[in-house]
């Protein structure tokens, strides 16, 4: 029996992995290391961002290259024009700084380009059309600037790295755009309303956010105002299917195996579960805490990880949902307002 | 098997990007096509499937000397200079295949030349005051040119550095020249008719930051005043205190103060000729004795900024904010400045409280909200005829989502900072209904707001780079009105930090002058330590308000500015990590008043039971019935009371014979 048990644990030790992952709090300035051993979440860093003390900048998006070597933050709000700045990942320490637009949000690399591209959301500004920022990370140059619609969100990268999709969350629409040649290439009104394109008339789904499947053949849509989700086939530019969710569905989340599609439902503090084939409904399960924002799944699809902002005084929290018992195992509380959320690495 | 290792050997291949770009050097103005290619380490080429040019210059900076064409594939100079142009090729490796060119944008030739004198008279022995201007063929100023000056006789003497100076009296032409664009002025250089130079003053004794005003006047032999005769003023002096130095500061016109005391000779020169006079700076001695009086202490949260009102029952009364918090709001009783009593709070769903203001009647409050669950954040209208327990009237968020973080009442209308962008003006005449009827912009590219301040129908706007906007907003003096704002004149300066701004009528020389305050942090968020804090305030004559002139400072060192209250010709200013400073402003204001000596006293507001203890972080300050009131972002707020008597140092020396404890 002896010899069993010491045979189960040297298993365990052998083969436990360690899930490591960043989460930005928007009100309180911070950025939270996080690490999950396959038990428990833990915080092993909290890192002051922004330039003011005195001041809330607002970390909300978060990403980390490809290589794992830096992560990359927006900072909504400047004078007034947010930043993006770049971090190591070895002591997170800041190295650079760039002044986008208003409002900077979420972003991603590109594998293929090696360009990140990020939306300037323009949350409280007049409704004019805002624009995706293109930067050279390596460099930290903003390229260009890519006009799309209103208030856009949800900045995610294809699998083969060579489109990129956002919403826009006033005028309603889906763009992709050509991660090569950094033009809009296509333009799908969601609200059906071709007449008044880019124009600013409150769409009814108030999409915020967009992510890939596995294939480079459909993409999923939060219809945040409408409470669904649309699944727009992308040979057919269309949409062609669309789910009931809770109230307020707000980021989207594939499991790399292609199985599930999460999303984290806003006003109930849930997170919903879909199966990703045929979009039949699983489960939401109760988050930890108020107002769920962010979600990102481990490469081996066996946790995701979900923001919730909390209301006021409510401590941010992380949350870890093992895929394959469907519940909360573990969860973690870091600052004011947890938003945006990457996964960093696994290691043994 | 020996195929996939020849195939791994071939694609492990480094390779290069080449292009005509390697120290390509074109004209502002220049489209030019590159030609860039893929070269591996045998030699073969080929052809990136997507390329693209991008310019660099720095991590931190834009750089617009070179703009591209990306769907022609062009680049083009903009502004002379040397840049970089990246190009990078995507899609044809795994790993990043980029590189970096080195691009010159030549300047043009000279196209004009233009040069000034600014002296109506040259008087011999005297430097001669020019000015120059080039012009390139785009219409570039260059500042680079390295240009040649030379005289059609030997009246001047002209040194390296190209300063002219008048040796022999006479008619001298000066020619300029730069490529092959030539100029010339010609000027008289006159004997010094000067026989006497007289220098009065106002005073002749005075007190450090006093400002003297010196006045030199020429006469001729035939004892005639010269009146545009060219005079240059200077000083020297020695310090009463031997181990400080003399310093002042004297202007064009004449005008000096001193920084310390000591015995100075003010100089009036002209050319040759040259009188002095003695003045006596003696120290201006306005330091008064300060006491705390009492404290209201914030143990649990950030505090931010507070107002002390009187309220309706006749009783004196504050309301402070909370910062990174919960969205609490604090009402207490200050009837006794001695003792500061809790006696309501509020929460609201926000995580910081940044602003709260009160009515001139104490009827009505407004408090801002940052960081609101709904993200739509905006105002919350607050009834405090009755301190103790205060209730929310309404709500207000329509424009105001992007988080206030200032706000401003003045005769029934709230001003509010929108997303840092703009100020809306809202009308309160029913608090319960509230709504929106004007709105001000200053309508420049990135503009960004942090402060408005209403006194007499102005709004005082405060705009970082774009400095102070004041706005009729009802005083009429440009046609304003609370529904139609209209700009009545601006001020900016260079370092962009404008975050606050007080008016301020000198009772004592009757001078108007707004005091913009900086909000600078220069090594950003240090956690580890005390927060470096930086900036001042700036003292805008705007007594002409078509042309304001900055004309004096306040700035501590290592310490940095943030908001203040002025009454009584003195400033009660919280400078962040250095407390309250009362300063005296009263007189003509001049140079940097620190260093005058005018400061009166200040306070620590550092709270031993503070959220964080012993922290000084001073956030705003206000004088209420003679007690100067504060808010300190670590400890809450406080009371304190400048006394009428100087401070005693004489009992400093105590504590060396103090007994000393035995253990």
């Amino acid at each position: 029996m002896a010899r069993y048990i010491f045979l189960l644990l040297s298993f365990n030790i052998c083969f436990s992995q360690q899930y490591n992952l960043y989460v930005a709090s928007e009100s309180d300035d911070t950025v939270s290391v996080l690490k999950f051993d396959g038990e428990s979440i833990v915080e092993t860093d909290r890192i002051t961002v922004g330039i003011m003390p005195t001041e809330i900048e607002g970390p909300h998006g978060i990403t980390i290259d490809p290589e794992g070597e830096h992560w990359y933050l927006s900072l909504a709000h400047g004078s007034p024009n947010g930043y993006l700045v770049k971090y190591s990942t070895d002591n997170n320490e800041p190295l650079s700084r760039l002044e986008l637009g208003l409002f900077p949000a979420t972003m991603q690399i590109s594998p293929t380009t090696g360009l990140l591209y990020v939306v300037n959301f323009n949350l409280h500004g007049l409704m004019k059309t805002s624009t995706v920022s293109v930067v050279d990370p390596l460099y930290m140059v903003e390229v260009t600037k890519i006009k799309t619609g209103i208030m856009p969100h949800g900045s995610r990268i294809s699998k083969d790295g060579k489109y990129h999709y956002s919403v826009a969350m006033m005028s309603g629409e889906l763009f992709e755009i050509d991660a090569m040649d950094l033009s809009v290439n296509r333009i799908l009104s969601l609200d059906n309303n071709n007449n008044l394109r880019n124009a600013m008339h409150h769409s009814k789904i108030k999409p915020t956010w967009v992510t890939p499947g596995p294939e480079n053949d459909y993409v999923y849509v939060a219809g945040n105002g409408s409470d669904e989700i649309l699944k727009v086939d992308l040979n057919k530019w269309k949409i062609t299917d669309r789910i009931q969710t809770g109230k307020g569905p707000y980021n989207l989340e594939v499991s790399p195996n292609g199985k599930y599609l999460l999303a984290s439902i806003k006003g109930e503090g849930k997170t919903g579960v879909w199966m990703l084939d045929d979009l039949s409904f699983v489960k939401n399960i109760d988050n930890s805490g108020s107002v769920s924002h962010g979600i990102v799944i481990s490469p081996d699809s066996k946790y995701a990880f979900i923001s919730l902002e909390g209301i006021g005084g409510d401590p941010g929290i992380v949350d870890v949902i093992s895929l394959d018992r469907l519940k909360v195992v573990s969860s973690v509380e870091v600052g004011k307002q947890a938003g945006g959320i990457a996964f960093w690495k696994m290691e043994d | 098997m020996i195929t996939l290792i020849t195939s791994s050997v071939v694609f492990s291949q480094e390779m290069f990007l080449k292009s005509n770009l390697d120290g390509l050097s074109i004209d502002v103005g220049e489209v030019f096509e590159p030609s860039t290619y893929v070269e591996s380490e045998d030699g073969k080429i080929t052809t990136c499937p997507n390329l693209i040019y991008y310019n660099k210059n720095g991590a931190l900076n834009w750089d617009d000397g070179i703009s591209v064409n990306r769907r022609r594939g062009t680049i083009r100079g903009e502004k002379p200079g040397k840049h970089k142009v990246i190009a990078l090729c995507i899609g044809l490796t795994d790993s990043r295949l980029s590189r970096d060119f080195d691009v010159t944008v030549n300047y043009a030739k000279a196209k004009e030349l233009s040069v000034s004198l600014n002296t109506e008279k040259v008087y011999v022995g005297s430097y001669v005051p020019l000015s120059y201007k080039i012009t390139d063929d785009y219409g570039f100023t260059r500042y680079d040119a390295n240009i040649k000056i030379k005289s059609d006789n030997n009246l001047v003497a002209i040194d390296d550095l190209n300063n002219v100076k008048a040796i022999n009296p006479g008619k001298t032409k000066l020619i300029i020249s730069l490529d092959d664009v030539e100029t010339s002025i010609s000027f008289n250089i006159i004997k010094n008719p000067i026989e006497q130079l007289s220098l009065t003053s106002n005073m002749s004794t005075a007190r450090t930051g006093d400002v003297v005003t010196f006045n030199a006047k020429a006469y001729d032999k035939k004892n005639k005043l010269i009146s545009d005769s060219p005079i240059i003023y200077s000083y020297s002096g020695e310090s009463f205190d031997k181990s400080n130095t003399a310093s002042a500061l004297i202007n064009e016109n004449g005008k000096f103060v001193a920084e310390t005391a000591g015995k100075y000779l003010i100089t009036a020169t002209a050319g040759q000729r040259s009188s002095s006079t003695p003045l006596i700076v003696y120290d201006r001695g306005i330091q008064r004795e300060i006491v705390n009086v009492g404290s209201g202490t914030v143990e649990e949260r950030h505090t931010s900024d507070f107002w002390v009102f009187e309220g309706v029952d006749g009783g004196d009364y504050a309301v402070s904010g909370t910062w990174g918090a919960d969205g609490t709001t604090y009402f207490w009783d200050v009837t006794n400045p001695g003792q500061l009593k809790r006696i309501d709070s509020i929460k609201v769903d926000a995580r910081t409280v940044n602003d709260v203001k009160v009515s001139a009647d104490g009827k009505i409050s407004v408090i801002s909200r940052e960081g609101a669950s709904s993200r739509k954040n905006g105002i919350l209208i607050l009834d405090v005829t009755n301190p103790s327990e205060v209730n929310i009237l309404s709500e207000y968020t329509k424009n105001l989502t992007g988080g206030v973080h200032n706000v401003f009442i003045y005769e029934n209308h709230i001003y509010a900072l929108s997303a840092g962008q703009r100020f809306y003006v809202i009308n309160i005449d029913d608090p319960k209904n509230p709504y929106e009827v004007g709105m001000f912009e200053i309508g420049e590219e990135g503009q960004a707001i942090h402060d408005v301040w209403v006194e007499d129908g102005i709004a005082y706007t405060s705009n970082w780079k774009h400095g102070v906007y004041m706005v009729d907003v009802g005083n009429g003096i440009a046609g304003g009105s609370p529904s139609n704002p209209m700009v009545i004149s601006n001020y900016s300066y260079e370092s962009g930090a404008h975050h606050a701004t007080f008016p301020f009528k000198s009772k004592s020389t009757g001078k108007f002058y707004t005091v913009l305050g900086d909000e600078i942090f220069p090594q950003g968020i240090d956690v580890y330590t005390t927060n470096e804090t930086a900036g001042f305030l700036h003292f805008v004559d705007f007594s002409d308000l078509n042309n304001p002139v900055e004309v004096a400072r306040y700035e501590l060192p290592g310490h940095g500015s943030h908001n203040y209250w002025i009454e009584d010709d003195v400033l009660y200013v919280a400078m962040y990590t250095g407390g309250v400073r009362i300063v005296d402003i009263s007189g003509e204001l001049m140079g940097d008043l620190f260093r005058q000596g005018r400061e009166i006293g200040h306070i620590n507001t550092g709270n031993p039971n503070g959220y964080i203890p012993n922290a000084t972080m001073t956030w705003g300050a206000q004088l209420y019935k003679g007690h100067v009131f504060y808010s300190d972002h670590n400890g809450g707020i406080g009371s304190s009371k400048v006394l009428p008597i100087k401070p005693d140092n004489s009992r400093i020396n105590e504590y060396l014979t103090r007994p000393r404890i035995i253990d």
